[in-house]
């Protein structure tokens, strides 16, 4: 059951992997925004990924349950819980990030980083 | 005379700095001040490796202020990289992330 | 009495809650703001020193290898939390007390964000636990970028999504470290984290422990807009209300010290820890000074001196032993006094003549005396000048490096004090000492009497604490001979 666990981890790496390279490299900023996500994902991903026990039980103690093989073979609930928190603010930046970009796209008209976010600190130095 | 033309031209390279409108005294004085203040740190900074060898200290110390005071006006130069655009402040992230990443990951124990 | 402690950070983030739901009656809405924001700087005041358990859990004893492991969320609260949640609230108090007197119809959802960033740094500041620093790491993120989306100014709602997407790479990147940490570990709790890597539990020469430092120092960089990340903090600064921007280098440098802290806790068996804070930190002091001389734009300017300034903290912290620390931490407070000071007061100049460039202002010493007198004493504290507060910690930092063997980091302390003085009387110059120009326009118009009482306010703070450094540099040496 190795490989499960390897093939999660290659799969996070790739992630966050991706999102670094989409955070340089593309233009269109819902693209850009995307591959970021991806970052988070991947992350995630990571620390729910750490919680894995190999031919484990759910973390929830029943009674009859010896508490030795309990603490031997149930999966570590922690990086469960706090996956969700760190879910619930991802999905938050993210909806306040493309809230931003509405905003941006009817003022600007299009979608380009280099058009949208570029450098504005000349335009509005010295503004007659 | 020659340094003296080469401060001169670099006096006059401050008024791109502050393209539109018009380039005060205050202003270029400031620009000269920095200038002189980033090529002093710079170098003062890399006195700082002599904690690691003399040798290298030294050596590296003169590069750097042969090199800094060889290409004045810096300060134009400098404030280009660090604009306000999204692509170079990502750029830069990036790229500081990934070499603090690779120099803990092999050389962390080295220090 | 330490039923305290929690309430520190639940009293604003409920009365944001409430005042953002509540927002169309507008007088009750006022006069309930002023209410908490009275509350915020006494709380802490009034509470007891001590730690609580979230939950009650307390702390498990392990029978067969004698160590303490805990359970619950912790918030430890000591003098040095007092003293910075004290200052914090003092903060948002002026800030929110500026916003409800400049107009007469408040907004609830940017009151909300005031508070939530407060609540955020109080929590920061409190916990005990990484992971519960990184959400309210990010809470405080978000509440920046509505900040800065709040104003009125061209160019806010770039500068928030900039800051937001870069945001987007550093915290999910530091909480990849703190994933590693747990990998390690098992567990997030500071206290329990440093235990286990102080007796030999972790193996620290790990590529993964070594890895995990690296992530979270990025995160820390972005938390904190050390370079590379100094354009876009001096950019918020700049785009936010001069009110609002006084309020968000205080969340930068609250999370900064915070986050440090806690890395400092568990990473100092590491050597190149001290040497990555040293290093990020000279190259903050040089690039912010150099880059806040050639500004026009004066709200830039203080923007980056505040980012150069944070480097003298860092330094602190990096150099290592318990009087830099201290001097670090001294520094920290300071700072957040000084700048919000300058935010507030260019802020009113801002007010009353609607420009920011400095090319195009002069002579406003005639027409606005009260302020360019407090602005010119906040300048010289923060160039460090005696006998005000910046003088003080910036001696200590001196004397710490030099003491440490780096008489070249004194110099280059000695040397930016310096580049931010002559920053000070170029800007003081060319806006208040220089004949006027013929088309600026400063008749009629007023500063705003509560951003005057706001200033005066941090002006006294700025002089007692220069005069009696004792008061507050005890207390803090204590709490630094704690984690060391």
């Amino acid at each position: 059951m190795a490989y499960v666990h390897i093939t999660i981890l290659f799969t996070a790496a790739l992630l966050i992997i991706i999102g670094l390279y989409s955070a340089i490299f593309i233009d269109n900023i819902i693209k850009k925004i995307i591959g970021i996500s991806f970052i988070e994902e991947g992350v995630n991903l990571f620390i729910v990924a750490l919680g894995y026990a190999p031919d484990g039980v759910v973390p929830i103690i029943m009674p009859g349950m010896d508490p030795a093989w309990f603490a031997a073979n149930a999966a570590y609930p922690l990086p469960f819980g706090l996956v969700l928190t760190s879910i619930v603010i991802g999905a938050s930046t993210l909806a306040v990030m493309l809230a931003l970009v509405m905003v941006l796209y009817r003022r600007y008209g299009t979608l380009s980083t280099k058009v949208m976010l570029a450098d504005t600190s000349k335009q509005e130095e010295y503004n007659e | 005379m020659k340094l003296y033309d080469q401060i001169f031209n670099v006096v006059k390279q401050f008024r791109k700095l502050f393209s539109p409108g018009p380039v005060t005294n205050a202003d270029v004085s400031g620009s000269i001040t920095a200038e002189i203040f980033l090529i002093v740190s710079l170098v003062l900074s890399a006195i700082l490796l002599r904690h690691v060898s003399v040798l290298l200290a030294g050596l590296v110390a003169l590069i750097l202020a042969v090199v800094l005071i060889s290409n004045i006006p810096l300060i134009p130069k400098f404030k280009i990289e660090q604009e306000d655009s999204l692509e170079k402040m990502l750029f830069y992230a990036v790229v500081t992330l990934c070499i603090i990443a690779v120099f803990l990951y092999w050389g962390g124990n080295l220090v | 009495m330490n039923e305290l402690i929690p309430l520190m950070v639940i009293v604003p983030l409920m009365a944001g809650l409430l005042i953002s739901a509540f927002s169309k009656f507008n007088k009750a809405t006022k006069i309930f703001a002023f209410v908490v924001a009275i509350c915020l700087p006494i709380i802490p005041l009034a509470s007891n020193y001590g730690l609580h358990y979230f939950g009650g859990y307390e702390p498990i004893m392990d029978n067969v290898t004698n160590v303490m492991f805990h359970p619950a969320i912790t918030y430890s609260f000591t003098f040095l939390q007092q003293i910075f949640i004290g200052m914090i609230g003092i903060l948002t108090f002026l800030v929110v007390f500026i916003y409800l007197t400049k107009y007469k119809e408040v907004s609830g959802p940017y009151l909300f964000l005031l508070f939530l960033g407060t609540a955020a740094v109080t929590a920061m500041l409190l916990t005990d636990d990484i992971f519960h620093m990184f959400v309210f790491f990010e809470i405080l993120a978000l509440a920046q970028v509505g900040i800065v989306a709040a104003s009125s100014i061209d160019y806010s709602y770039e500068m928030a999504l900039k800051y937001m997407i870069l945001g987007s790479i550093g915290s999910p990147i530091m909480l990849l470290g703190i994933g590693f940490l747990l990998a390690l570990t098992g567990s997030v709790n500071v206290t329990d984290i440093a235990y286990a890597v102080h007796n030999g539990l972790v193996n620290i020469t790990s590529p993964v422990f070594l890895l995990s430092l690296g992530l979270i120092f990025f995160g820390w960089l972005y938390a904190s807009g050390l370079p590379p990340f100094h354009t876009i903090k001096s950019g918020i600064y700049s785009k936010a209300e001069p009110h609002g921007a006084a309020l968000l280098q205080s969340f930068t440098v609250i999370s900064m010290i915070s986050i440090v802290l806690i890395m400092f806790r568990i990473y100092s068996v590491l050597p190149i820890f001290e040497v990555l804070v040293v290093f990020f930190s000279i190259l903050a002091m040089i690039l912010g000074v150099s880059l806040a001389l050639t500004q026009t734009d004066f709200r830039r300017m203080i923007g980056f001196l505040a980012v150069g300034e944070l480097g003298f903290i860092g330094l602190g912290i990096g150099l290592g032993t318990p009087y830099a620390i201290t001097a670090g931490l001294f520094q920290a407070l300071n700072e957040i006094i000084i700048t919000a000071l300058l935010f507030i007061g260019f802020g009113a100049i801002v007010n009353a003549t609607n420009e920011v460039d400095t090319r195009k202002l002069g002579g406003l010493l005639a027409y606005h005396p009260k302020v360019s007198i407090m602005l010119l004493i906040g300048g010289l504290a923060m160039a460090g000048v005696p006998p005000l507060s910046g003088f003080q910690s910036k001696l200590m930092l001196v004397q710490a490096s030099l003491s440490c063997g780096y008489p070249e980091i004194s110099i280059l302390a000695i040397m930016v004090s310096i580049a931010t003085f002559v920053v000070f009387v170029k800007t003081f110059y060319t806006m208040f000492l220089r004949p006027k120009p013929n088309d600026l326009e400063v008749e009629g118009k007023d500063v705003p009497r509560a951003m005057v009482f706001a200033m005066g306010i941090l002006l006294i703070i700025i002089v007692l604490l220069g005069i009696f450094p004792d008061i507050v540099i005890k207390g803090i040496s204590t709490f630094v001979g704690g984690i060391l």
